[in-house]
């Protein structure tokens, strides 16, 4: 079967590891083969600003991803949720660091439905501060995604993508936050 | 021959430094700037896999980058050297120049543009500055595509004896891609220096025949690349009798692919002629001519400026700039390329099987969110003593993490490296020639001093310039991610360096009062800036050195204490009072100065008006008030007057929605600054156990 070609957006602020998150993805598309693009955001917009990363599997050229096209947009921050929602292809998947949708307006949530938009929230930064991991946000939300279907691979496949290279405690970590993900979906 | 390894994904600057390191690159020269950054650093890194690696600098500026890359190649080794766009205005001097002379062994100049723009002052197009030098430029769409045009790109300099500029886009530069890295080659040319004088210090009468030489070069390069596939032009199947034809280079090239395939005629299946272009300067004219005899119109793509458009012939059969198909400003997304794609193809009525849907759209706005200084950054200290210390001045500053000291209201020029200085020595000088006494304080970071600040310097003190200049010295590169300075004497490769003393290089530059000071001290930094400007308006250049660890580099260090804080509460709203009558008014000026609201107002002499609309109830004027007629009790809670968040701007205190500031924990990193901002007292010291 042909691999279906697959694009999406993350989003974030700085320091909230969107940059992390996209290698992720991007190493578990390269374990099964995958050719990819990425593109990233360094330098001003790092210190505090609103931060989005392109993810693009398959046969693309180009780095960026076109409004209406994203299979898939991660957003570690409500806010930046709002700021990308145009990216989103209908019927694609909606991840975000939110315990429901209430940060949008009535008539924004009739718009994805409309759009039929999967929405996944879970309150990522909620869970990692719970296991004392503040800073694991990026992973818990990732977790969700993956058990949310929203990934083309599977969690597993994840798991392994993040392992690699990872010295065994901080793998142990890394595993538990995707953990807190897949349970709270 | 060349076994293939590892597939790793790389960065589009990795990539190109992969590519440097396995063509065999001897001397690398850098001045860091975004988005070229992490070139410099991937040639030193991949550069020990070889039995010899290369020697790579950090240098100083763009200038001395290229001059120490060019005279390299003049021994025959081979070189390069990375910049941004606005870096290569400080080096086109010599750039210029190299064109005309040439070199023996390759030279490669990277010079990474920023459509957009990103992280630049300005969205210039280096290859029109290539085309102004006469030098071949080459215009890759992908990390993979910068890797493989450098071996291509040391032949043709080499080959040609000139130097070679590969122009990437920030897309290129921060873009990543699985590359298949090839074995690093070991070349161990040996520096040979020729003498010939009449070439390496050609006067300009020989010059002349140089030129011409030159001109012949570029002919000739034109007709080799046509022939090379090494320098392969990418191209669909030409269809004879197209409607429209696309000419296209660079990131533009590779994402007009995509959205034509999204569009439902992808280039593969040949229905619109697609021709790529890797050397847009000198241009192949055969395959363009080819192109244009095959198609009605041709759209041209490329970024940011008009180089292949204005270089074709038939321009009155092009689509581009010139006609208003392409817009003149701005990044080509894949959503303005969508429209201007689908407009293209109507009006060459060619079939759209898919056109852009109707996209998602809510009426809710996202969060403002402005680039600020990290928090506990000591720049943000510096920035916030000068408006409370010399309300009433002018304050240039120049470019780097600094620059963010708008937020705070403390940055009013930022033009290019070294301007603050520069600026300020004319402002000052105007001012007083004017006979008003303005204070004039310019704020430039060590990295950018070193870089381009001395010489300003210099002039200012030479002819008799009276200003205070604040070196904001945290001895790093912070903003294009903690490049080493002079000053710290560490360099990019690990040979050895020798650190450059600040202090000693401002007093060779004429400077006679220098203050080091730590900006964490609040107190010491006001009152310095103070002192700085009393002997400044005398007429002289006085110098801070404002020294303080970087806050993301070193935190450690840049915070050894910390200092939790809280928000002792929430205050009803107040107002400054005048109470002239029990504490006359000695009309110094102070409140009116200091008062961030323009609140204040002088009716007559002794006699300050208070616009109760527009006072913010922050205080100020109380706390600066000799004689105690403004009027304003500290509430020892928060007010919502919002000073601290205009003039101190830390990410980590917000306000709620009554407008009282609360502090933020994602943000805060304790350092502690912030509680002797708030004239009313509200931010205080944590108590222990709270």
């Amino acid at each position: 079967m042909k691999a279906r070609d697959w694009q999406a957006v993350v989003a974030g602020v700085g320091g909230q590891g969107v940059l992390f998150v996209t290698k992720v993805l991007a190493a578990a598309a390269q374990a099964q083969g995958r050719p990819l693009l990425i593109s990233e955001v360094h330098g001003m917009a790092q210190r505090g600003g609103a931060v989005v990363s392109h993810l693009k599997v398959g046969r693309f050229q180009g780095p960026l991803v076109a409004a209406g096209r994203a299979d898939l947009l991660l957003a570690l921050d409500p806010g930046e949720a709002v700021r990308n929602l145009a990216f989103l292809a209908p019927g694609a998947a909606l991840v975000v660091n939110a315990p429901d949708l209430g940060f949008l307006s009535p008539q924004a949530r009739a718009a994805l439905a409309q759009h039929q938009v999967r929405a996944v929230c879970a309150d990522a930064s909620g869970l990692a501060a719970a296991a004392g991991a503040a800073k694991g946000a990026n992973l818990v939300l990732l977790g969700a995604a993956a058990a949310a279907q929203a990934l083309p691979w599977s969690a597993g496949a994840l798991a392994k993508a993040l392992g690699a290279g990872q010295p065994s405690p901080r793998r142990a970590l890394n595993q538990r936050l995707l953990e807190l993900g897949r349970a709270a979906v | 021959m060349a076994k293939d390894r590892r597939q790793e994904i790389l960065l589009g600057n990795q990539a190109l430094g992969r590519g440097l390191v396995e063509a065999g690159v001897q001397v690398m020269t850098a001045y860091p700037g975004t988005p070229s950054s992490e070139i410099l650093p991937a040639v030193a890194a991949f550069g020990r896999e070889r039995a010899h690696p290369p020697y790579c600098e950090w240098s100083v500026n763009e200038k001395v980058a290229v001059e120490v890359a060019l005279a390299a190649a003049y021994t025959g080794q081979r070189t390069a050297c990375a910049m941004k766009q606005v870096g290569l205005n400080v080096a086109l001097d010599p750039v210029m120049s190299a064109a005309y002379i040439g070199v023996i062994g390759g030279m490669i100049l990277i010079s990474a543009d920023d459509p957009g723009p990103h992280s630049s002052q300005t969205e210039q197009d280096s290859r029109l500055l290539a085309h102004f030098a006469k030098l071949p430029v080459l215009d890759p769409d992908s990390p993979a595509m910068a890797r493989d045009l450098v071996a291509p790109a040391y032949r043709l300099s080499e080959r040609f004896q000139i130097p070679v500029m590969i122009r990437p886009t920030l897309r290129v530069c921060h873009g990543r891609q699985a590359i298949r890295l090839r074995e690093p080659k070991e070349v161990q040319r040996p520096a040979v220096f020729v003498k010939d004088p009449f070439r390496w210090a050609a006067i300009p009468k020989m010059r002349l025949a140089l030129h011409q030489g030159l001109n012949a070069k570029l002919e000739a390069i034109a007709a080799w690349v046509s022939a090379n596939k090494s320098l392969n032009l990418w191209r669909a199947p030409a269809r004879p009798k197209a409607r429209l034809g696309i000419l296209a280079s660079g990131v533009a090239a590779a994402l007009a692919r995509d959205v034509l395939a999204e569009l439902g005629q992808p280039v593969q299946e040949g229905a619109i002629p697609f021709l790529q272009i890797a050397m847009p300067y000198p241009l192949p004219l055969g395959p363009v001519q080819e192109l244009l005899a095959s198609c009605g119109r041709v759209l041209v793509l490329e970024e940011t400026e008009p180089v292949l458009e204005l270089l074709s012939p038939q321009r009155d059969r092009l689509w581009g700039r010139g006609s208003g198909h392409v817009p003149s400003a701005g990044e080509l997304t894949p959503d303005v390329l969508g429209g201007v794609l689908e407009r293209a193809l109507q009006e060459a009525r060619v079939r759209v099987p898919r056109p852009r849907g109707k996209l998602l759209s809510v009426p809710d706005q996202p969060p403002l969110r402005r680039p600020n200084l990290c928090p506990g950054c000591s720049h943000r200290a510096v920035f916030y003593a000068l408006r409370r210390a010399l309300p009433d001045g002018v304050y240039p500053s120049d470019i780097g993490c600094y620059t963010l000291g708008l937020n705070q209201g403390a940055v009013d020029t930022c033009h290019d490296m070294g301007a603050a200085i520069t600026f300020a020595s004319s402002l000052s000088r105007v001012f007083q020639r004017d006979g008003r006494q303005v204070p004039v304080v310019a704020t430039i970071g060590d990295s950018t001093f070193y870089h381009s600040g001395a010489a300003g310097l210099v002039n200012a003190v030479y002819n008799g310039a009276a200003f205070v200049l604040v070196i904001l010295d945290n001895e790093t590169t912070s903003m294009t991610g903690m490049q080493p300075t002079p000053e710290s004497g560490l360099t990019a490769d690990g040979h050895p360096g020798r650190a450059v003393n600040l202090r000693a290089l401002v007093q060779g530059c004429g400077v006679e009062w220098i203050q080091e000071i730590d900006p964490y001290d609040l107190a010491l930094t006001r009152r310095t800036l103070r002192k700085a400007w009393r002997q400044a308006r005398g007429g002289s250049v006085a110098v801070i050195i404002a020294r303080h660890a970087c806050a993301a580099q070193r935190p450690a260090e840049a915070m050894p204490v910390r200092r939790p804080v809280q928000v002792k509460g929430s205050a009803p709203v107040v107002k400054a009072v005048f109470d002239g009558r029990q504490h006359p008014c000695i009309d110094c000026g102070r409140c009116l100065a200091i008062c961030p609201a323009g609140a204040l107002s002088r009716r007559r002499k002794g006699l300050i008006q208070v616009d109760a609309a527009k006072c913010t109830g922050c205080r100020l004027c109380a706390e600066v008030c000799p004689s105690h007629t403004m009027a304003l009790e500290p509430a020892g809670a928060c007010v919502g007057c919002g000073l601290c968040l205009s003039w101190f701007a830390c990410p980590a205190l917000k306000p709620d929605a009554l407008g009282r500031v609360r502090v933020d924990r994602a943000w805060c990193v304790d350092c502690g600054l912030c509680v002797e901002v708030c004239a009313h007292g509200a931010i205080a010291p944590q108590e222990a156990g709270s």
